[in-house]
C-alpha cells in the first residue's frame, strides 16, 4: 500500500507486483477539458517544438499528417496534401488538441483583420511571455525585435485594420519582425483575436428561398471553404448586394 | 463526457469523442442534479422517505437496446451496479435515473442516513458515477407529552426521528463549486425543515404520511406489476411537492423558491445555470472576483423590467433594495446611484453584487455619447434567432442583423447623432442599445494606455535589464472597499464617495505656476523612470512645458495598461480632451490600444 501511495504521488504510476504471476500497473489519467470540434478552416499550430515528440507513438494517421502542421496550414489543405481523408484529419487533430500538443488558430491572409484583448498587457507584465514572443517572433537571423515595436504592432492592429495596412503604416517596425509569426504568436497566446466577416441576407422577397450560408451563423471563412471561392470574389459578390448586411466579430 | 455540437452543424460531423445526438437516453448536463433524496434515522432505524426521480416501471428491456446507440459511448452494464432488489437488467448504456436507481431504497437509506457525529457538516460520497452531496442535521426531542394522571392506558411509545438528510446526487464528475452549491441548498432546506420540526413537527408528521404510504403500496401490491410508492406520495405530501420542485427548477432555471410547509421560504439560485453565454457558464469564483473589483465609475443595468423584478421580490425584503431599484438606471454610475437612492456607497456595493450574482443585473460602464461599443465576439448574429425574433417585436420596423452590422467597427453613441432626426429617434436608439447591452451583444472599448520609451541603441544591455514599468511603479492599488464578499455584512463604513485617496491626488500639485515645490514633486515621480527613460522623456518637445510635464509625471503611475481613460478621468478629474492632448504630446513613449474592460468583460464573455 506504501508503495501505492508513494509511486502514485511521485510519477502518476506505479507497478505493483502481486505475486509470482501477476502484476498491476496503475496510472493517474489526467481528466482534460472536452476539446472543442476542428473545422476544416481552422489551423492547428503546435504549442511546443515538433521534434520534442516521438513520432512513432502517435497513429498512423497522425504521423502522416505530422509534417503538413505548420501552423499556416488549414485542415482541408492538410488533407489534400498529406492525402488523408477529411474527417480523420479533423479527428486526429482533435484528438492532438486535446492533450495540448497543438492549439488552432485562424488561416491566415494579408486581409484578415485583428484586435486585441485585454490579455495584451501581460507582454508587459510577464517577463517569460515577453521573452517567448521576442524569441518567435524576430525574423531568423536578424538581432532581436524589441519590446516596444512588438507591442507597437500588437496594438496596431485594431477593427478596419487590415494585416496589409498594418504592414504599411508600421514598416520600421517590422524591419526585425516576422508578421506571419507575429499573428500567430498573438493568437495562440490569446493577445490578439481574428474578426470574422459574418454576411446576412437581411431583405428578401417572399419567392426567394430562404439564404442558406448567408444567415449569420457562417463567417467567410467557412463559406470560401465550403464553396471553394475565393476571399476577393465573395466580397465582390456580397458588396455589390444590397440585400446583405455583413457584421464582424 | 459529452460535446454539444455548436448551432448550425449539419449532423454527419464526425468526431473522436461522444456527442449529444437526439438519443433515447436524457443525458444530463454536469450542473444538473440526478436525483433528490430524503432519508431519516431513528428509533424504528434508516428510513428512505422520499426520492425524486423515482423508478418507473421496469420498462422491456431489449427495447432499449434496439434504439439508436452512441458507438462510442462506454458500455457499462447494469449487472455491476449494488442490486439488491434481484431485477435482472439487460445490456444498455445507463440513464442518469438508472445510475441512481440502481440503488435501492434500502441501500440508499443505510448510506445517507449517517450517525449523529457526522450532523451539521457537509455530507459527500462518492460511488462509481454518482456523487452524494447533503447536510445531515439533527432533530432535537420533540418536548415530553404530558399525560394526563387519570389516563388509563399505557403511554405509546412515540417514534421519533433522531436525523435526516436531504441528499441530492449528481454526477461524479460536476464541478467542485457546483458540488458546494448544492450542499448550500441542502443545508438551507434543513434548516428550514429543523425550523419547522421544533415548531409544530412538520417534519414527522410528513414522514409519517411518507411511510405509510409506501407500507400500503407494498402490501397492495400484485404480483408483476410493482408500483412506485413515490407517485402516490407526492399528491399527499407537501414536502415531497417542494422536494420535486427544487428538482425540477435546478434543472431548468437554476432558481429554486420553496415555502416549507407554506411559511419559511427557502430561496437559492445556482449561479451556473443563470450565468451561461451559449453553451458555457461563468464559474462563480470569476464572478465573485469581477464583483470585488468594481468601481463607483460603473453602473448597474437591469436584465429585467423594474416592475417584473420587484414582483418577484419577497414580502419582507430590505427598502433598500426596492429603493435600490427603483432609483437605478444605465447613466447613473453608483456613486450617483447611492446620493439619489439615500445609501451608503457600500450597501450599493453589496446590493449590486447580490443582483449580479442572481443574475437579475450586470454591470456596465454607465451610458454615455462617448462610449464606444463593438459586437460582441460570442453575440448570436443568427437571423433566425430568437432574439432576433425578440428584437423585431420589441422595436417594429428594425431588424436585429441590420443594427448589429453598424456595430462591426467600433462606434460611438455620439456617432449615430443626427440632428435631422427627431429626438424620439435618439430616445429609441438608446433604447435599442440598453436592449442589446442586456443580452450580451454588445462589448465597450476602453483606451488603454502604456509607457514604452524606444530603447536605446548604445546600450542593449541595460535595455534587457530594465524591468518593466508596472514592476517599478507598483503598489499603489486602487479598489473597492476590500471587505466586499457575498451575504457578509462588513464593518468598514469608511468609504468615501469621493475618488479613493492616492499619494499623489490632484490636490497636492498646485496647478499653477512653476515653484520649487512643484518641480520637485515632478522629480521625485520621474525617479522612479531609469535614466535612460527619463532623458528621453525629458527630451520630448513637450516636456520643455512644465504644465505638461508635470501632467505627465503625475499620471505615471497609470501608464502600465491596466487603467483606462475612463477611470483616469474619474480619479484625476479630468476631461477626455484634456487626457487625449496630452497623450498625443507624448506619443512617442507612449502606446495606446482599445479592448474591453478586463474586470466587466466577465458579463459579456465566459472564461476561454
Amino acid at each position: 500500500m506504501s508503495t501505492l501511495l508513494e509511486d502514485l504521488n511521485a510519477t502518476g504510476a506505479c507497478t505493483l507486483p502481486i505475486d509470482e504471476s501477476n502484476t498491476i500497473h496503475l496510472k493517474l489519467i489526467q481528466l482534460r477539458k472536452d476539446p472543442p470540434i476542428v473545422q476544416e478552416y481552422d489551423v492547428p499550430v503546435f504549442t511546443q517544438c515538433k521534434d520534442h515528440f516521438i513520432k512513432s507513438q502517435w497513429d498512423l494517421t497522425t504521423q502522416q499528417i505530422l509534417p503538413y502542421i505548420d501552423g499556416f496550414r488549414h485542415i482541408q489543405k492538410i488533407s489534400a496534401e498529406a492525402d488523408v481523408e477529411l474527417n480523420l484529419v479533423r479527428i486526429a487533430v482533435q484528438n492532438l488538441l486535446y492533450y495540448g500538443v497543438v492549439t488552432l488558430v485562424s488561416i491566415f491572409q494579408y486581409s484578415n483583420v485583428y484586435c486585441t484583448t485585454p490579455k495584451v498587457q501581460s507582454l508587459i507584465d510577464d517577463k517569460s511571455i515577453q521573452e517567448e514572443c521576442l524569441n518567435y517572433v524576430t525574423k531568423q537571423g536578424q538581432k532581436r525585435a524589441s519590446l516596444r515595436d512588438v507591442f507597437q504592432l500588437y496594438c496596431g492592429l485594431s477593427p478596419g485594420t487590415t494585416v496589409r495596412d498594418l504592414c504599411s503604416r508600421y514598416s520600421q517596425q517590422l524591419q526585425r519582425v516576422d508578421e506571419r509569426r507575429l499573428i500567430q504568436f498573438g493568437l495562440m497566446k490569446c493577445l490578439i483575436r481574428r474578426l470574422q466577416k459574418y454576411p446576412v441576407k437581411v431583405i428578401r422577397d417572399e419567392r426567394s428561398r430562404p439564404p442558406r450560408l448567408y444567415t449569420g451563423c457562417h463567417s467567410y471563412d467557412e463559406i470560401c471553404c465550403k464553396t471553394g471561392i475565393t476571399y476577393q470574389e465573395l466580397d465582390e459578390r456580397l458588396e455589390n448586394d444590397p440585400n446583405i448586411v455583413v457584421c464582424w466579430k | 463526457m459529452m460535446l454539444n455540437p455548436s448551432v448550425g452543424l449539419p449532423d454527419d460531423r464526425k468526431s473522436l469523442y461522444p456527442q449529444s445526438q437526439s438519443s433515447a437516453y436524457k443525458c444530463g448536463d454536469k450542473t444538473s442534479p440526478i436525483s433528490v433524496i430524503l432519508v431519516s434515522s431513528g428509533s424504528r432505524g434508516n428510513k428512505l422517505l422520499f426520492r425524486y426521480p423515482y423508478q418507473k416501471v421496469a420498462e422491456c428491456p431489449s427495447s432499449l437496446s434496439a434504439k439508436q446507440r452512441n458507438p462510442y459511448v462506454l458500455n457499462t452494464s447494469g449487472d455491476e451496479l449494488d442490486d439488491q432488489d434481484g431485477d435482472s437488467r439487460e445490456q444498455s448504456p445507463l440513464t442518469d435515473e438508472q445510475l441512481v436507481a440502481g440503488f435501492s431504497d434500502i441501500v440508499l437509506s443505510t448510506i445517507l442516513a449517517t450517525k449523529s457525529d457526522m450532523c451539521g457538516k457537509k455530507f459527500e460520497l462518492k460511488i462509481d458515477n454518482v456523487r452524494f452531496v447533503g447536510h445531515p442535521t439533527l432533530l432535537q426531542h420533540p418536548p415530553i407529552i404530558q399525560v394526563s394522571k387519570t389516563d388509563p392506558s399505557p403511554k405509546r411509545e412515540m417514534p421519533t426521528m433522531i436525523l435526516f438528510n436531504v441528499v441530492f446526487a449528481l454526477r461524479a464528475n460536476a464541478d467542485p463549486s457546483v458540488i458546494s452549491c448544492m450542499h448550500n441548498l441542502s443545508r438551507r432546506i434543513a434548516i428550514a425543515l429543523q425550523h419547522e420540526e421544533r415548531r409544530c413537527q412538520y417534519l414527522t408528521r410528513e414522514a409519517k404520511l411518507m411511510l405509510a404510504v409506501q407500507e400500503e403500496i407494498t402490501t397492495t401490491e400484485t404480483d408483476g406489476s410493482p408500483q412506485s410508492p413515490f407517485r402516490q406520495i407526492l399528491p399527499k405530501c407537501k414536502l415531497a411537492r417542494d422536494l420535486k420542485e427544487a428538482y425540477d427548477s435546478l434543472c431548468t432555471t437554476g432558481v429554486v423558491r420553496l415555502h416549507i410547509n407554506d411559511w419559511l421560504e427557502v430561496s437559492f439560485c445556482l449561479p451556473h445555470k443563470i450565468h451561461r453565454i451559449g453553451d458555457t457558464y461563468i464559474p462563480p469564483e470569476a464572478l465573485e472576483r469581477s464583483l470585488k473589483a468594481i468601481r463607483p465609475y460603473h453602473a448597474l443595468l437591469l436584465l429585467e423590467n423594474e416592475k417584473t423584478l420587484l414582483s418577484q421580490l419577497p414580502l419582507d425584503c430590505s427598502p433598500a433594495l426596492i429603493r435600490l431599484i427603483k432609483t437605478c438606471s444605465a447613466v447613473k454610475n453608483l456613486q450617483q446611484l447611492a446620493q439619489d437612492a439615500d445609501l451608503a456607497l457600500l450597501q450599493i456595493f453589496q446590493i449590486a453584487a447580490h443582483l449580479v450574482y442572481w443574475g437579475k443585473a450586470i454591470i456596465i460602464y454607465p451610458l454615455c455619447e462617448n462610449n464606444v461599443y463593438m459586437l460582441s465576439p460570442h453575440a448570436n448574429i443568427c437571423l433566425y434567432s430568437p432574439l432576433a425574433e425578440q428584437f423585431a417585436r420589441q422595436f417594429p420596423g428594425h431588424d436585429l442583423p441590420s443594427m448589429l452590422a453598424k456595430f462591426s467597427l467600433p462606434v460611438s453613441l455620439a456617432e449615430f447623432r443626427n440632428p435631422l432626426e427627431a429626438p424620439t429617434q435618439e430616445a429609441q436608439l438608446i433604447q435599442m442599445v440598453v436592449w442589446m447591452l442586456q443580452r450580451r451583444l454588445l462589448i465597450q472599448l476602453h483606451t488603454y494606455v502604456c509607457l514604452l520609451v524606444p530603447p536605446s541603441e548604445d546600450e542593449p544591455g541595460l535595455r534587457d535589464e530594465d524591468p518593466p514599468l508596472a514592476a517599478r511603479v507598483g503598489g499603489r492599488s486602487l479598489s473597492t472597499p476590500s471587505a466586499l464578499s457575498f451575504g457578509s455584512p462588513t464593518s468598514s463604513d469608511d468609504m468615501t464617495l469621493t475618488s479613493p485617496s492616492m499619494e499623489n491626488s490632484s490636490a497636492e500639485l498646485l496647478t499653477g505656476g512653476d515653484s520649487p515645490l512643484n518641480k520637485r514633486m515632478t522629480e521625485t515621480l520621474l525617479a522612479s523612470l531609469s535614466e535612460h527613460e527619463r532623458q528621453f522623456i525629458l527630451n520630448i518637445p513637450a516636456a520643455q512645458n512644465p504644465e505638461d510635464l508635470r501632467m505627465f509625471a503625475r499620471l505615471l503611475h497609470y501608464f502600465r495598461g491596466h487603467h483606462h481613460l475612463e477611470e483616469i478621468m474619474y480619479n484625476e478629474n479630468m476631461r477626455r480632451s484634456q487626457l487625449k492632448t496630452l497623450f498625443d504630446k507624448f506619443r512617442s513613449v507612449l502606446v495606446v490600444t482599445n479592448h474591453e474592460d478586463p474586470i466587466i468583460s466577465i458579463f459579456q464573455s465566459p472564461m476561454d
